[in-house]
Order: C-alpha cells, then structure tokens, then sequence
C-alpha cells in the first residue's frame, strides 16, 4: 500500500482555512444563536399564548427534524418560494441558528425555572421589578446553571458544522472531500481531516469536563 | 435572657400602621383565611401563633401583597392599598421588610451585595452609599467580618441575620417575619431571636409569625391565635399565655409544651410546632 502524504501537506493551507471556516461558523452560530435562544425561551415563558405559541411551535420544530434537512430547506425552500436569496455562508448560519436557537432556548428555559420561586418573592418583597429581579437575581443564577449544557451544545454544534458542505460552504468537511475528490488519496485525507477535527475538538470536549465539573449545581 | 417589655395598653391605637380588612383568601378548595382582620399599630410587635397551616404566613403575604387577597383590603401608613397595582404594591413593599422562613439570600451575591442590592437598584442610591448602609447594618446584626463572605458559607442563624439586615436596608416602617427561626438549627435560633428582640427594642414595628412562644411571650406587645384560617383569640401576652379564654388556645399551648410563664423562661425552650 502506498501513502501519499505528500497530498496533505500540500494541501495543508486549503485544509486549515476550512478549518478556520469551521471555527468561525460555530462561533457566528452560536454568538447569534444565544439571544435567539434567550428571545425565544422568554417568549415561551410569556402568560400570553399569541406569544407563547409561534415560540413553541418554532422550537418543537427545529429541534424534531434533522439538521440536515433544515439546511436543505433553508437552501432550497427559502429562494424558490419566499424570494429570499442567500449566499451559501448566509444561508449555512441560517439554518444553524434556527437549530441552535431552539436547544439554547430549552437550556435557558430549564435554567430559568429551576430557579427557587422563593427567589422571586425575596425580590418582589424588597419592592424591586420583575425585570431589576430576572436581571439581577434570576439571570445570573441561571447562566451558571446553563452554562454545562450550553457547553455540550457548542461541542455538538462545532462537529455538526460539517453538514453546511452539503450546500458547498468551504469549511473543513467540504475542502477535505474536495481534496480527496481531486487528487482520490481516501484515507490519507479522511485521516488529516480526523486529526484536524480531533485537535479542535478534543480542548474544547476536556473544557465541558471541566465546566460541569466547576458548575455542577449545588443546593 | 429575654427581658420582658412594658406591656401594659396596646400602644399608640389611635393611629394604626397597617390594617387588614376581612381578608378573604382561597386556594382551591381550601379556604386559607376566612375573613381575618387585623390592626398592627406603630411601635408595635404583634405576633402571630398558631398550628401549621392555620393562615398565619398566608396573611403575612397577602399583607405586602406576595399574595392577592380574594376579599378584603390592606390600609397602610393611613391609605387603602390598590394590591392590583404593580406600582402601588412595589411602593408599599418598600416600606415593608420581610423576612423569610428560608432566607432567600442571593446565593450569587457576597452578604454586602446581598444588602445593597435593593438600595441600588429601587432607591436608586449610588452603590457607594448603599454599601456603606449595608456595612453599618451588618454590624448591627453582629457579622461585620462577613461582608466579603456568601451566603452558602455561612451558618442558617448568620443568614437569616443577613436577611434581616438585607429587609431593613430599606429603611422600612414596618417588618414582616415570616417563621424566622423555623428552619435553623436550635443553637442558632438565639442568635437571631436577638436581633430581633433589639428592633423591637428600637421602637420598630413588627409583624411577626413564629412558633417560639418564649419570644412571643416576652417579646410581643399583642399576641394573635389563628386556627383554620380565623383568628380564635388574641390579646395581650400575659392574657393569652397566662390565662387563655379559648379551650383551643389551651390545647394549642399544652401541645407546644407551654405550661404558663413558670415554665418559660429561655429563649428557644418552648419551640415545637413546625420544628424537626
């Protein structure tokens, strides 16, 4: 058996900007994808259904049908019959941050709520606003408690930013399968692509370890 | 040991604080105050005993309007209270500490913060100001060198003298203390007994619903007996601890251990009720 690894290395550059791509789709997403969440979970949490419902029906949604799917959708739906026209990038971030947005919102949600209502009353008693409360005491308690799921969600979005090379957006999946297409060395490409994911990954998996180990909620 | 406080006619009754008028409130099926009235007058301790579960904390909490009377009204400082009303209840709630059977510190916030929170943010006192208020109230609740410390680090007694401390940060004319010593350990349940035996001895005006009878006794200027949602019997201490009209009063008494004043005579000796 012959390896060529030659082909990596020369490719090295175009490999590593995919990366980058990666590491820049994710954080985009998720820097959009928390107040979307947060919008999205206050909405449901609203007494009013007329508000409560869209924010319901959105995020049951997105979070029951395949990410890849709603790429597609977004793609292919949204020109063809809504007349909106994206660039592959706008509409990659599109697609991932309907899906992000409605996980985070379900994790700010659950962090809201568990929240003692006594809480709320130490609060209101001190003749503060609802508002001076969700800021002041709620919201701060609440993102620690989050922030272990939040972080699990950033690990699975990270990977999950390979589906977008379907739709051709050059982040590391789509260069690799280009580069392998091209010069047809299967495992010497997949094997760089692993590496490269794997180094990315790996930091940021061992840094949810440790978040959840730092802000495991005790009562 | 608890010094007993002149208690000879109710004080200053012409001019009330705080009225409740025929509280009616209903939780489900279950009637949780059947038309309760009561008048607390300024200066004055009132506290409030009973079996769980009688109405007592629920009137507590439809005082500062935490909870929404079904019927009846609230008079404050001489005015008839809207509880409807965000900003009337906001209003009142400023001027009304409370102080919760659980604390409710912010667990988030070092005892400092915890006090001056509310001074910042609803009196809008700049944060200088409000921490230089919130350290002299700690040193009156006797944890100045807890100012840096939160509140999971200190004992149950030293967080509800935080909370104490956080209430009166406020600068409130009335307090409302919602079973303060119920869920500490027993030898914290002095500490805190007094500190507020000291309010009370300032002249502040206190609403208090508690299962210490001791304190009750020698502290309380009028003492309310709640059973099922009503008010059976209330006067004053000596009346109602020394020679109770009601048989239920007795029997409430008897139950906690209560065998007139030969008995009593150290804070915490007579607590029962709802203790574990």
């Amino acid at each position: 058996m012959n390896l060529h690894w030659d082909v990596v290395w020369d490719n090295l550059p175009r490999l590593l900007a995919g990366a980058w791509m990666t590491i820049w789709l994710s954080v985009v997403t998720m820097a959009l994808s928390i107040p979307g969440g947060l919008v999205l979970a206050f909405m449901r949490l609203s007494p009013l259904s007329l508000v409560s419902k869209p924010a319901t029906a959105f995020v049951e949604f997105f979070r029951a049908t395949p990410l890849i799917l709603q790429i597609y959708w977004v793609y292919y739906v949204l020109p063809a019959y809504f007349d909106v026209q994206m660039s592959q990038i706008a509409t990659a971030i599109v697609g991932l941050t309907c899906n992000i947005s409605a996980f985070n919102s379900e994790t700010f949600r659950s962090g809201i709520v568990s929240i003692r209502k006594g809480q709320w009353s130490a609060g209101r008693a001190l003749g503060m606003t609802d508002i001076q409360i969700l800021w002041h005491i709620i919201l701060p308690q609440a993102a620690l408690r989050v922030l272990p799921a939040l972080a699990t969600t950033w690990v699975s979005l990270f990977k999950d930013t390979s589906l977008v090379s379907i739709i051709s957006v050059p982040e590391l999946s789509y260069v690799g399968l280009k580069i392998r297409s091209e010069t047809y060395r299967i495992l010497e490409v997949l094997t760089a692509m692993a590496v490269l994911y794997w180094l990315m990954g790996y930091p940021q998996a061992k840094m949810v370890d440790w978040i959840h180990r730092r802000f495991k909620v005790v009562e | 040991m608890m010094q007993e406080r002149q208690n000879s006619s109710r004080v200053g009754s012409d001019a009330p604080l705080l009225v409740l008028q025929n509280i009616r409130k209903r939780y489900g099926s279950v009637l949780a105050l059947d038309d309760v009235s009561l008048k607390v007058n300024r200066g004055e301790v009132v506290c409030l005993i009973g079996p769980s579960g009688s109405g007592k904390s629920t009137l507590l909490r439809c005082a500062n309007a935490l909870d929404i009377a079904d019927e009846g009204g609230v008079i404050f400082e001489g005015k008839s209270v809207d509880t409807r009303s965000a900003e009337e209840t906001r209003r009142i709630r400023q001027r009304m500490g409370m102080v919760f059977q659980n604390f409710e510190l912010f667990p988030h916030l070092t005892t400092l913060r915890n006090i001056a929170l509310a001074p910042t943010t609803v009196l809008k006192l700049d944060r200088e100001k409000a921490e230089a208020r919130a350290r002299a109230l700690l040193a009156k609740v006797g944890l100045s060198d807890k100012e840096a410390a939160y509140p999971s680090m200190l004992s149950g007694g030293q967080q509800q003298r935080v909370a104490i401390a956080r209430a009166l940060a406020m600068e409130p004319a009335v307090m409302l203390f919602d079973e303060p010593t119920s869920a500490l350990d027993p030898e914290t349940i002095g500490e805190v007994l007094s500190v507020m035996k000291k309010l009370a001895d300032e002249g502040m005006t206190m609403v208090v619903v508690t299962h210490e009878m001791d304190f009750a006794r020698r502290v309380g200027d009028w003492v309310v007996v709640f059973d099922k949602g009503r008010i059976i019997e209330e006067g004053f201490p000596g009346k109602i601890f020394d020679d109770a009209a009601g048989e239920r009063t007795r029997e409430f008494l008897r139950h906690l251990g209560w065998h007139g004043e030969s008995s009593g005579g150290r804070p915490g000796s007579t607590s029962g009720g709802d203790q574990k």
